[in-house]
């Protein structure tokens, strides 16, 4: 594909310079003929005439404007004469064919080819696996933060030149290419290189619904393979989505978040630890967020009052709705319709409501229904959402409990589904756990805090196949197929202590261990979620690849290094290992 | 303690400190410059390779690499001062002599980039 694209570009300049070449060779054939032929001074009774190469070398430096003067000898008048007209013609011909590559540069669709030439050239350059982000608005703009923090490349397709400009001025940690088209034309996609082996999972977060769509279908048709995350906003679409196969991953921020606002009402400690997982602003392992069981007013009835009323309903928390729309509300008790104001608000009974959810699409209504609701009972649980990214500041300032951003939850889901798509697994078997033992997600949160540290953990997927560790490979295979997994995560600089990570998932063949136990062993082709500080992460991997140091992390010995100190050491060590035996 | 650690480390820094040696004085001057201390930095060098033959890890590459420059170095002034004494017969002039220790000056930056690697690689340890 790359190479028909280069032709397009170089048969573009071809093209437009054909007339300009073929003038220059007119102008310059004629020129250098013409003063070959054109009589000289007599010198001996004898006319001298330029011969070609001299004639070709006047004509260079005098078309050019350079100007050396009359070389080889003093010319005659006749040859001055021609040597005129050869300098107007010439310098003219020059101008037309710069002109005609000045022209060319400011066409605007010959600059669309390059720069998608130039687009392709970048994705294919891309080494390790990257992940194709269509849409970068404030979800794509925050997950592509994420995935630069993690090394993770990526492609973006964005149909906004100004945005596209805005990516190219990003400070990311690794390239990220950006095309400014439409993602929903299959041209585009293959160009941003949907077909690479290289390309690991599609992500759709454009703002258009419909467009989201299209792009989960053309990916599935284009790519049959390909990992799909696409970001649905409305129940249809989810449906038609889901319906594609089963690589479809749908995100829904507003459910997401629902189910979240649930699990902090009637668990606190669980959405805590997911919160902190996750990296959320402001999440604690030690003081969790526990909003409290009463009546609850959701202002707003769009997708996130739906989803959130839908929650309580289901768990028989009583709420009153305000909203103006009527249209949109089928049968519910407890409506008021009208604006959410002090008057509304009182008519739905906030001084006596424990919470409130401000859920309309508008930040400034959001935040007026948050003061005027403070104002009436100073002691609301306010739960608010902040539609634009932009607004950060005026949302900090505002003081609530939890502030939903869509952006922000749907780019933090995608981004985890791609960086530890495990995860899931644990927060599956903490909930299984917790039903039986409400003390287990206590320890669990313990044994975190006392290797991860109570600040917002860093996670890594880390395979233990022949590209990733092929130091632990290689002694699994040449000495010991029975190595802990504990001994991978000691620390290189002293094995009695450990490093500063916890394994949280191991995928081992079929098999999925939740929180593996000190005597789990590792197995080759096991993937591990660890979950901890990123400064033990590179440690570990570097055991991971250093043959001396990963021996020493399982045995406690030095390897002797080089063949010298391993002739030398030879008789002591079969002593070492003889005591060992015995 | 660990034997192997010591051998290793008293070949490298002995390198080091007798290529040192041999660089002081003056530049041009072959009474500051003695043939023997040369002949132990060329013998101690070749040893300090040979412990590092072998060595699998990224570090080991690279104290390697280091070491093989520091040969290549050496093993050029000492041709240098063979070639010149002995075949060409110009004696150890002064721009000969500059010559050789410049030489032995760039193997000494190898043989620091050693030790330094060497040092810093115990230092990560908390061992």
């Amino acid at each position: 594909m790359a190479a028909v694209e280069i032709n397009r570009v170089g048969f573009l300049v071809l093209r437009e310079m054909r007339r300009p070449i073929m003038t220059l060779i007119i102008v310059y054939s004629v020129a250098v003929l013409a003063m070959t032929l054109v009589p000289g001074n007599t010198i001996n009774g004898e006319t001298q005439h330029l011969s070609i190469f001299h004639a070709f070398y006047f004509v260079t430096y005098t078309v050019t404007t350079t100007g050396f003067g009359e070389i080889p000898g003093e010319f005659s008048d006749a040859q001055r004469l021609i040597a005129m007209l050869v300098l107007y013609i010439g310098v003219i011909a020059w101008l037309y064919s710069i002109g005609s590559i000045i022209r060319l540069m400011q066409n605007e669709h010959f600059l669309n080819a390059l720069k998608e030439h130039r687009f392709i050239n970048d994705v294919s350059r891309l080494s390790s696996g990257y992940v194709l982000i269509c849409g970068f608005g404030d979800t794509g703009s925050l997950l592509a933060r994420g995935l630069s923090e993690n090394y993770i490349s990526a492609v973006v397709i964005e149909f906004s030149s100004d945005r596209v400009k805005a990516l190219a001025l990003r400070d990311y940690r690794v390239h990220i290419p950006g095309l400014c088209a439409d993602a929903s034309i299959p041209k585009h996609l293959i160009e941003a290189g949907i077909r690479s082996p290289d390309c690991k999972a599609i992500v759709t977060v454009t703002n258009d619904e419909e467009v989201n769509l299209r792009i989960a279908v053309l990916a599935r048709l284009l790519n049959p393979d390909l990992h799909i995350i696409a970001r649905s906003k409305a129940e249809v679409y989810e449906e038609m989505l889901a319906s594609l196969t089963d690589h479809v991953a749908v995100i829904d921020p507003f459910k997401t978040f629902a189910d979240g606002l649930m699990m902090a009402i009637y668990n606190p400690v669980m959405y805590a630890l997911d919160q902190w997982l996750v990296g959320a602003k402001g999440a604690s392992l030690e003081k969790a967020v526990c909003p409290p069981h009463g009546v609850w007013v959701i202002c707003g009835y769009g997708h996130m009052g739906h989803e959130i009323h839908r929650v309580f309903e289901a768990h028989d928390i009583p709420t009153v709705i305000i909203d103006s729309d009527i249209n949109n509300i089928d049968a519910i008790p407890n409506l008021i319709s009208g604006r959410p104001t002090a008057r509304t608000l009182r008519r739905a009974g906030i001084d006596k409501a424990v919470g409130i959810v401000a859920a309309t699409a508008d930040d400034g209504h959001n935040l007026a229904i948050l003061v005027n609701a403070r104002t009436i009972n100073p002691n609301l649980f306010t739960v608010v959402r902040q539609n634009l990214h932009q607004n950060e500041v005026a949302f900090s300032a505002a003081d609530a409990d939890i502030i939903m951003q869509p952006s922000l939850v749907t780019a933090r889901r995608i981004l985890f589904k791609l960086i530890a798509p495990m995860l899931k697994q644990l927060v599956v078997h903490l909930h299984k756990r917790n039903e039986e033992d409400k003390d287990y997600i206590n320890t669990v949160i313990k044994r975190l805090l006392n290797t991860a540290g109570e600040k917002t953990p860093h996670m890594v997927t880390i395979r233990l196949n022949e590209q990733e560790a092929p130091a632990f490979i290689h002694f699994l295979k040449a000495k010991n197929p029975t190595i802990l997994l504990n001994d991978l995560l000691r620390d290189p600089r002293g094995r009695e202590y450990s490093l500063a990570t916890t394994a949280l998932v191991v995928n081992s063949g079929d098999e999925t261990i939740v929180l593996p136990d000190d005597n789990y062993l590792a197995q080759e082709g096991d993937e591990v979620l660890l979950c901890g500080r990123s400064a033990a992460h590179r440690l570990l991997v570097a055991s991971l690849n250093n043959p001396y140091i990963l021996h020493y992390l399982i045995t406690g010995e030095d390897l002797p290094r080089g063949w010298v100190m391993k002739w030398l050491s030879r008789s002591s060590w079969q002593q070492k290992t003889d005591k060992v035996s015995v | 303690m660990n034997f192997d650690k010591v051998i290793f480390g008293f070949f490298i820094v002995l390198a080091l400190t007798l290529n040192f040696g041999f660089f002081l004085g003056e530049f041009e001057n072959p009474d500051h410059h003695n043939s023997y201390e040369f002949f132990a930095v060329i013998v101690v060098n070749f040893i300090a390779t040979l412990l590092k033959l072998g060595d699998r890890s990224q570090i080991g590459a690279i104290l390697l690499a280091a070491s093989l420059v520091a040969d290549l170095q050496l093993v050029t002034a000492a041709l240098y001062w063979g070639v010149s004494t002995h075949i060409t017969n110009t004696g150890l002039t002064p721009d000969v002599m500059s010559s050789i220790v410049s030489l032995s000056g760039g193997a000494l930056l190898a043989n620091v980039i050693s030790v330094i690697i060497l040092v810093s690689e115990t230092l990560m340890s908390r061992r």
